[in-house]
């Protein structure tokens, strides 16, 4: 088997399940509970809120842990009721929410980057909150997130000169990022950001919303008034646990993956035939995004699917609800290109060997849909 | 050149392997998903996506081509519409007749035809007869097992053309019943046009389930174990009554006992009640409910005053009849034409012979000989109808087949039957072979 789809989601690393194992079973205590073995969880849930919000560089109270990204997405919104941008290429949990409130989409260049100007025309005294992804979970494309806040610095100043009191928030959904770039709050100029457990090989269903001081949530939910009463219900103590060590993991072996996916990558695409690559430098290094001429990628995928190897694709596929990829129309591809395109992202389950063997086993099905076609 | 098949897969096991078949028997095949239905529904999450993706792992296993065909506004005006408007007239309608005479067996058909197909083919249970040196031959519809007696392969012999639909003005299209007696389709079949059945072939009609999943699994099909659909493709036999509730208001009435006329509870509009339900009803126990442990029974609507009738006793006089009124009545040119004489089935044995053993071979197994005396272009189309005698009728789907007649109004029964809600359908059997059948008033 080559899982080559992990931008979809990551096995959970075994040091991570380690560390969640106890708070099943033994430490299962509810923290808010009186007696002392109940303080114990907690502080221990509160530790492990610690290091994720360390590695972005901010404290445990300035995350609410969610259920997954998808809530932290529809969280960061309730910030805003005044106009909302968004980019183009946002996930669906970013896109949806966007819409249902009004919002404008931010233009993306044909290099999946956002179009800058578009922003600064779309931008108005009545906007309220952007939301720009730090790493599109189709193409892989990093943003240049700290661009973007220098811009809005600037309006915000315009804004206080001319006495213009809206406030303008930065929301940022960092999903994908996590494990492969440093994600600083202060350095990208995030008021709002979405994280993930579930792509970093932690668990899933397990996410948190970083907000900045001064910035007001509603809550989606009400109940207990846990996570500064904007996400009431019972801590996910084991959740949050494995999110820690997940976020740990990814620190301690950032530079090492990098340097290894890069050089997956160069050896994949020489072994490769017959392609056109999509992305061309400005994604994340375990992003390949390709598109063969003439084929329909969805064969693709069941043609190695039978090969045991699995990869995703932009191409109107069922498990999409036969919806193309608007990433991929976004930034400008042909019907043809988008019906061939493959997404394949490599991770931890793989090595050398597999990435070389994956190239050879998707050169073939290539070559036989191509001669079946041909007829 | 080898003939041009469109089949319908809808991602389960039946259409797959009739996909299978029929690359097998050497036709160019091009799969086809209908796409009917994609809306989730509260509490149903509608399994389109994944059917087709089924569907499509399959067809590129087999190597052929696949598309997406939308017919979702069609099936919607066709067929929902005239669901909802059968219900709101107190009716029980059945949706998949109405979904394979107007959507499969016809917006298909015809698409299939316009796009280049030679015969269009599906995953029912149901057979085809074809006219063979003065028999009728019971089988796939495909030339194949007719002419050379063996399995599958010969390209050559597939190309020598299939259903002989109209070639003698003698036979229109046969359709009769699948050599699985346990899975046969007809009763949802027998409203298809005579055009489109003479271009359909039904792959798997000569085999039994088993036989299928059996085949399906020795291929490498995934799907081979897959779990059935149930009743209305899209909603379930349970959840019709939420699906009604999504289209038409609920409006409470009363519930009586037909013996006494009392109130014993209330409904919540006698249009989303079935005869013979026993579910569902809110039955106040202070008004009279005798709890024996016996259920009520819907026995009796009356949609113009909203008024459910139930009963106790299931011999009770409302839910059995000799008689059915039929209307939309829609039988066969075949009975006209060959089965005029009153004796639908000039059989040489006497019997209708019984297919299950030979199956797996796909040589025929029916032959129904055609009596000489038959002078078929003579008959003027126009002949006062005569009635036919003895022959079976199925009530439901997968329901015994019970003995009557038809005047051409009416069907008779020597003994009484449970009668059937209005608005499903009656459909008429001779032998093996489906006459046609009607709606019940």
């Amino acid at each position: 088997m080559i899982y080559l789809d992990h931008a979809a989601a990551t096995p959970v690393d075994k040091k991570v399940f380690a560390a969640m194992a106890p708070y099943f079973t033994e430490e299962f205590y509810n923290p808010s509970a009186a007696y002392l073995p109940a303080k114990k969880i907690s502080a221990d849930y509160e530790a492990a809120k610690g290091v994720i919000a360390h590695t972005i560089g901010a404290k445990a109270h300035d995350l609410i842990v969610t259920a997954g990204a998808t809530e932290a997405n529809n969280l960061a919104f309730t910030a805003a009721h005044g106009e909302i941008l968004y980019l183009t290429t946002e996930h669906d949990s970013v896109r949806r929410v966007a819409e249902a409130k009004g919002g404008k989409a931010i233009k993306v260049l044909p290099s999946g980057l956002i179009d800058l100007e578009d922003l600064r025309r779309q931008i108005t005294d009545k906007t309220e909150l952007i939301s720009v992804s730090l790493v599109n979970n189709e193409l892989g494309v990093i943003q240049p997130l700290a661009e973007v806040a220098g811009i809005i610095r600037e309006i915000k100043l315009d804004r206080m000169r001319r006495g213009v009191k809206q406030q303008l928030l930065l929301h940022s959904d960092a999903s994908q990022a996590l494990n492969l770039l440093d994600v600083s709050v202060a350095r990208l100029g995030v008021d709002l950001m979405t994280l993930n457990a579930a792509k970093i090989y932690g668990p899933k269903g397990i996410g948190a919303l970083y907000v900045a001081h001064g910035v007001r949530l509603e809550p989606l939910t009400l109940g207990g008034g846990q996570e500064n009463g904007l996400r009431s219900g019972t801590e996910n103590v084991p959740g949050v646990i494995g999110f820690a060590e997940a976020v740990r993991l990814a620190k301690e072996h950032l530079n090492g993956n990098r340097k290894k996916y890069a050089k997956w990558k160069k050896i994949f695409l020489s072994e490769l035939s017959d392609y056109e690559l999509i992305d061309k430098k400005h994604a994340l290094d375990n992003f390949v995004v390709v598109s063969f001429d003439g084929i329909d990628a969805e064969r693709l995928v069941f043609l190695l699917e039978a090969e045991e190897v699995y990869v995703a694709t932009g191409a109107a596929c069922a498990a999409s609800k036969g919806v193309r990829s608007h990433v991929l129309k976004a930034i400008g591809l042909s019907e043809r290109q988008i019906a061939g395109s493959l997404r394949i992202t490599f991770g931890e389950t793989n090595d050398e060997i597999q990435v070389r063997e994956a190239a050879r086993i998707i050169n073939k099905a290539v070559r036989e849909e191509r001669a079946r076609i041909n007829g | 050149m080898a003939k041009t098949v469109y089949v319908g897969m809808s991602g389960g096991v039946d259409s797959s392997v009739a996909a299978l078949l029929l690359k097998e028997w050497g036709y160019k095949v091009v799969g086809v998903y209908m796409k009917n239905w994609s809306r989730d529904l509260p509490g149903m999450k509608c399994p389109w996506a994944d059917d087709l993706a089924d569907a499509k792992r399959v067809a590129v296993k087999l190597g052929i081509d696949f598309e997406v065909w939308d017919f979702e506004k069609e099936y919607r005006e066709k067929v929902v519409e005239y669901m909802l408007s059968e219900f709101k007239k107190g009716n029980t309608p059945n949706p998949d007749v109405m979904c394979n005479q107007e959507i499969k067996f016809k917006l298909f058909y015809e698409r299939a035809m316009a796009a280049g197909a030679d015969y269009i083919a599906t995953g029912h249970y149901a057979r085809i007869g074809v006219e063979q040196s003065g028999s009728i031959i019971l089988g796939t519809g495909s030339a194949r097992p007719v002419v050379t007696g063996e399995p599958p392969l010969a390209t050559s012999v597939v190309t020598s053309g299939a259903p002989q639909y109209n070639t003698s003005g003698l036979f229109p299209p046969i359709l009769a019943r699948a050599a699985d007696e346990n899975k046969d389709q007809t009763y949802f079949l027998y409203r298809i046009s005579e055009e489109a059945l003479g271009h359909t072939l039904f792959p798997i009609g000569d085999m039994l389930k088993p036989e299928v999943k059996k085949l399906a699994a020795e291929k490498g099909l995934h799907n081979a174990y897959k779990k059935e659909s149930m009743g209305v493709c899209f909603v379930g036999e349970v959840g019709m009554r939420d699906f009604l509730k999504e289209y038409i208001d609920v409006k409470p009435g009363e519930i009586r006992e037909i013996e006494s006329d009392r109130v014993l509870g209330y409904h919540e509009g006698a249009i989303f009640y079935t005869i013979g339900q026993r579910h569902g009803l809110y039955l106040d126990g202070e008004k009279g409910v005798v709890n024996d442990g016996m259920p009520y029974y819907v026995v009796k609507k009356d949609i113009d005053k909203n008024i459910v009738y139930v009963s106790k006793n299931l011999n009770h006089e409302a839910i059995w009849t000799k008689e059915l009124r039929l209307r939309d009545i829609l039988l066969r040119r075949f009975e006209y034409d060959v089965l005029g004489t009153g004796s639908a089935r000039p059989v040489v044995t006497g019997e209708p012979p019984l297919a299950t053993s030979v199956v797996t071979s796909g040589a025929p197994q029916n032959i129904y000989s055609k009596s000489p005396q038959d002078n078929i272009s003579s008959r003027p189309q126009d002949s006062i109808f005569e009635p036919f005698d003895s022959i079976q009728v199925r009530l439901r789907h997968r329901a015994p087949l019970i003995p009557a007649t038809f005047d051409g109004e009416v069907l008779h029964f020597s003994s009484e039957v449970k009668r059937p809600a209005s608005g499903q359908s009656a459909v008429l059997y001779d032998g093996k072979i489906c006459l046609g059948g009607g709606i019940i008033v």
